[in-house]
């Protein structure tokens, strides 16, 4: 019975990644169908216009195989073996050194307009104080 | 009708060898023994052993690969689930994963540029602090490899995961907050993963940027290729 729970929710989700797919097509919006479906599926759950139960259960069986989804797509290096000699450790170099550099800023920047914020709300707060006294 | 019957045969190997090295993951809970790396490598292995073309295995290996649009859309549910986070810490968030995602796609595009790598692997580059299922879409729409995508996109987690706690530690990042976002950002899945160590506000900030930077991330890539003229 959960498991056809499971394959109908999942029809539910690829109906609205078709449908996002579609609407990329149509419109020639940039952003990859999948996305948009998304986008859609977020709308519908915070508007209520579709329950999260009615895809809870294929979400998170969707979600805890993902890494099995894309094994057929890294199968593909097997297409580019200079992937594994010199050029191969250039790339290596190039992602690490510029994941460094990703976590360093999002880092950075999240933690000054986290204290930036929360000297607003002490700066709100104290007021909040004086005027009551 | 033969075409159909290798195209299960296939799908149903792909599966049963992932739930195996499933299993070898719990008694050797490494980083390379990954059940996403080791599938790979054993399909690699035995493709080029039997001769059998990247083509033939897609036989059925699209049909696994076509499971990618559903899963996308699937990640509006952690986003829901965690709509409060979000609205409660809207701004550094959306400051910090736009911060990530620009530098992360910048830097990226110019070092590779410099170190005159071509113009399809630099494209495959670009997206690699993305999410997989929604980093080979990217890939495919800015005229990227999708397979050397996944690559870096496995490098990028791995590397979060190895040098992160050093990077936060320099830069004296130690807020929770700040943590999370950084690990959601550069490294995605394999980053919050990691993020479990610093506690669950750290981990939730992980997924929400995650996925956040996966959403803007597909609409700021072609928007960097433009500007940057590659």
């Amino acid at each position: 019975m959960k498991a056809i729970k499971v394959v109908l929710q999942i029809v539910i989700l690829y109906v609205f990644s078709v449908l996002g797919e579609t609407i990329h097509q149509l419109f020639h919006i940039p952003i990859p169908g999948s996305i948009i479906g998304l986008v859609l599926m977020l709308l519908c759950l915070i508007f209520n216009i579709l329950p999260v139960k009615m895809i809870e259960n294929g979400a998170g069986f969707l979600l805890s195989f993902l890494p099995l989804l894309f094994i057929p797509a890294m199968t593909g290096v097997i297409n580019y073996p200079s992937l594994f000699s010199g050029s191969g450790a250039v790339l290596l170099f190039i992602v690490v050194l510029s994941t460094i550099v990703t976590m360093a800023a999002a880092g950075i920047a999240s933690q000054l307009l986290e204290t930036r914020a929360n000297k607003r709300k002490e700066k709100k707060a104290c007021r909040n104080f004086f005027s009551q006294s | 009708m033969p075409q159909f019957f290798l195209a299960v045969l296939i799908i149903l190997f792909t599966v049963a060898a992932y739930l195996v090295m499933m299993k070898v993951y719990q008694r050797f809970p490494y980083p390379f023994f990954l059940p996403v790396l080791t599938t790979t490598v054993l399909i690699i292995v035995l493709l080029a052993a039997f001769h059998i073309s990247y083509n033939g295995y897609m036989v059925g290996g699209q049909w696994i690969s076509s499971l990618l649009g559903p899963a996308v859309v699937a990640l509006a549910y952690p986003l829901y689930k965690q709509r409060h986070v979000l609205l409660q810490y809207g701004f550094p968030i959306l400051g910090g994963v736009l911060v990530g995602l620009f530098s992360g796609m910048i830097s990226g595009l110019l070092f590779a540029e410099v170190l005159g790598v071509d113009r399809d692997l630099i494209l495959s580059i670009i997206p690699k602090s993305i999410t997989t299922p929604v980093a080979i879409q990217i890939a495919t729409g800015i005229g990227g490899v999708p397979s050397m995508t996944v690559v870096f996109v496995m490098i990028a987690g791995f590397s979060g995961v190895l040098l992160g706690p050093m990077v936060l530690k320099w830069m004296r990042i130690r807020s929770s907050l700040g943590k999370g976002i950084a690990f959601g950002s550069a490294s995605h899945a394999l980053g919050t993963s990691k993020a479990f160590e610093y506690g669950e506000l750290a981990v939730s900030m992980s997924s929400v940027s995650m996925t956040l930077s996966a959403v803007l991330g597909s609409l700021f890539g072609p928007i960097v290729v433009w500007l940057f003229q590659i």
